[in-house]
């Protein structure tokens, strides 16, 4: 299908447009970020700054602990994620490979799980993890997410183990190997790519949570995660809007980082349990 | 004869054999079952026994009260619980409304073949990358009552005479609530929508093309009925992601003001940890459940099962 020179240019203007419109926010946040005070407390608002204030990121990264706040994000997200992918991955080839009975039951429990408010579930765990001792904890955060990402990534990981041929275990079990054995050295090496992209998936659920993160570790601001941390920037009377911006990329910088690398990954991903 | 019990013996254990393999199923999906049993379904039951005891801070291993049903009693009977449904209703009508809008134009624009179609796609869902929280702060900033960019802009294109007073306006908080969770909302279904547009083969359209269909006609006999089946499941997982978001209203607006943005979602939060009433707060919350298992069927039906 040709098009002709004007639907081209119209094509490509509301692409544009739409991109511009869409990414906005996100440059107003550097915008912000980078202007003076006097900038910002001023109308018509500046979409430049005239003398871009590059010294935030180094001002604020000196004086919040946002080393500290990344660092317990990255400890909840990978403990969380490890535990999630260590029951996931063999949960979701068994319901993949083997009928059981119940197998139907499991489904409809994912599908419930989906629905499950985290501030509903917040109220039990509280009560638990307090009866434990480990409200302040980072343990907290770990089982936390983990109840958030084990019945996605089976039955995602399902749905990757679907894809590959069982007659692959098959070939290496004639060949001596055991059922266990053709599962780790046959299916996961070939399932890596969806692995991965289980793995990053959740890892940006886990780094997403903010309702966990505030109920559980409010009170130990040594163990605050990145969002936790970002929203004790915003005052009760007065926020610094350039302060807290300029915390904000540090904080969005790794997720976008992932998403920008593996982009096609996690679509792929999202997309796997929807079209079946 | 001693020969074949001990062949036997060995055997029993060897999960190579087709009879036992179901065995092995079980043996691997164990782990699992039992973290869902240990972090999901006992805090599940610990919060729908807890909806029907009256109890302020429950601890675990105390004393349980007796059953109850005044959590749910005083839930109906009060104000503010229909006052949240009502807000949770309209957020999640607008906000879906709204993500299905954005999501699927954006689609069906970067769905066309163009260079840099790539990048153009990359930068149609960056929002889903960024963190809800800094989000947040992103439009909380542009929606500030004094500097704030949409306030100044209102009054430049002439929706306004005046800032307009985002936190203090129960009108203008709704709409603050539901730009934001749009924007951080309609990357999702963007994603889904483009990958069911590719896969709707391209001959289709030719074929339609020869027959003289117009580029509506197209949209509407071959890509919407083809897109359905992805639009559907998209559709109720955003309806359920507005029903049950906590950080976006939470650090946004906190509810308020007068509790115009507080969805069912923040209540249950609210009654427990900020008034310490858990009983109540378990009873929102399990309604919370009902409400969006019940809604997630009746639009679903029978094809539910793809949602998993």
């Amino acid at each position: 299908m040709k098009r002709t020179f004007a639907q081209s240019l119209a094509l490509y203007a509301t692409v544009i447009f739409t991109l511009l419109m869409i990414l906005f926010p996100v440059y107003w946040l550097v915008v912000t970020a980078l202007s003076t005070t006097n900038e910002l407390y001023r109308l018509p608002p500046t979409f430049w700054p005239t003398d871009p204030q590059w010294d935030i990121f180094a001002r604020v990264w000196a004086a919040k602990p946002i080393l500290m706040w990344l660092w317990n994000s990255m400890l909840a997200a990978v403990g969380s994620v490890a535990l999630s992918m260590l029951v996931s991955v063999s949960a979701g080839y068994a319901l993949s490979r083997y009928s059981m009975r119940g197998g139907a039951t499991m489904g409809l429990f994912v599908l419930t799980a989906k629905m499950l408010p985290a501030t509903l579930l917040v109220i039990p765990l509280f009560s638990i993890f307090s009866s434990f001792g480990l409200i302040g904890s980072l343990w907290t955060l770990v089982l936390a997410h983990s109840t958030m990402i084990i019945p996605f990534a089976t039955w995602m990981l399902k749905g990757y183990f679907d894809t590959i041929p069982k007659e692959l275990e098959q070939a290496a079990m004639v060949d001596g190997c055991s059922p266990i054995g053709a599962m780790v050295r046959v299916v996961l090496p070939i399932a890596t790519p969806g692995l991965a992209a289980t793995a990053l998936y959740a890892f940006v659920l886990s780094w997403a949570d903010y309702a966990y993160a505030r109920t559980f570790l409010v009170n130990s601001p040594d163990n605050w995660t990145a969002n936790l941390g970002i929203t004790t920037m915003q005052g009760e009377y007065v926020t610094y809007w350039n302060d807290i911006s300029a915390a904000s990329v540090f904080i969005a910088l790794p997720i976008i980082a992932i998403y920008l690398f593996l982009e096609r990954y996690l679509v792929g991903g999202l997309t796997a349990g929807a079209e079946k | 004869m001693t020969d074949t019990v001990q062949a036997g013996r060995r055997k029993f254990f060897d999960l190579a054999r087709p009879s036992r393999q179901h065995l092995l199923g079980y043996i691997l999906i164990a782990p699992a079952v039992l973290m869902v049993a240990a972090i999901i379904v006992w805090p599940l039951i610990l919060a729908i026994d807890l909806s029907f005891q009256q109890v302020k801070i429950p601890r675990l291993g105390g004393a349980s009260r007796p059953f109850s049903l005044s959590n749910y009693t005083w839930l109906f009977s009060s104000q503010e619980f229909w006052l949240a449904c009502w807000v949770t209703l309209k957020l999640v009508v607008v906000v879906t409304a709204g993500s299905v809008a954005v999501g699927l134009s954006t689609a069906l624009l970067v769905n066309n073949k163009f260079k840099g179609r790539t990048v153009a796609r990359l930068g149609m869902a960056l929002p889903w990358a960024v963190p809800e929280i800094i989000a947040v702060v992103i439009f909380a900033w542009m929606f500030d009552t004094s500097f704030g960019l949409f306030g100044w802009l209102a009054i430049q294109l002439g929706f306004a005479d005046q800032m307009i007073p985002w936190v203090s306006s129960s009108t203008a908080a709704f709409w603050a609530v539901a730009i934001t969770m749009v924007w951080k909302g309609f990357p999702f279904v963007s994603i889904m929508c483009l990958a069911g547009l590719q896969s709707i083969p391209s001959d289709y359209y030719a074929a339609a093309k020869v027959d003289g269909a117009s580029v509506f006609q197209r949209f509407r006999w071959i890509t919407m009925p083809l897109l359905m089946p992805v639009l559907g499941v998209t559709l109720v997982l955003t309806l359920l992601w507005v029903f049950r978001d906590f950080s976006i209203i939470k650090v946004l607006t906190g509810g308020g003001p007068l509790r115009s943005t507080q969805t069912l979602s923040i209540m249950t939060y609210d009654q427990a940890f900020q008034y310490h009433n858990f009983g109540r707060a378990a009873a929102v919350g399990v309604l919370t459940l009902v409400i969006c298992i019940i809604a997630s069927l009746l639009m679903l039906g029978r094809r539910s099962k793809s949602i998993y």
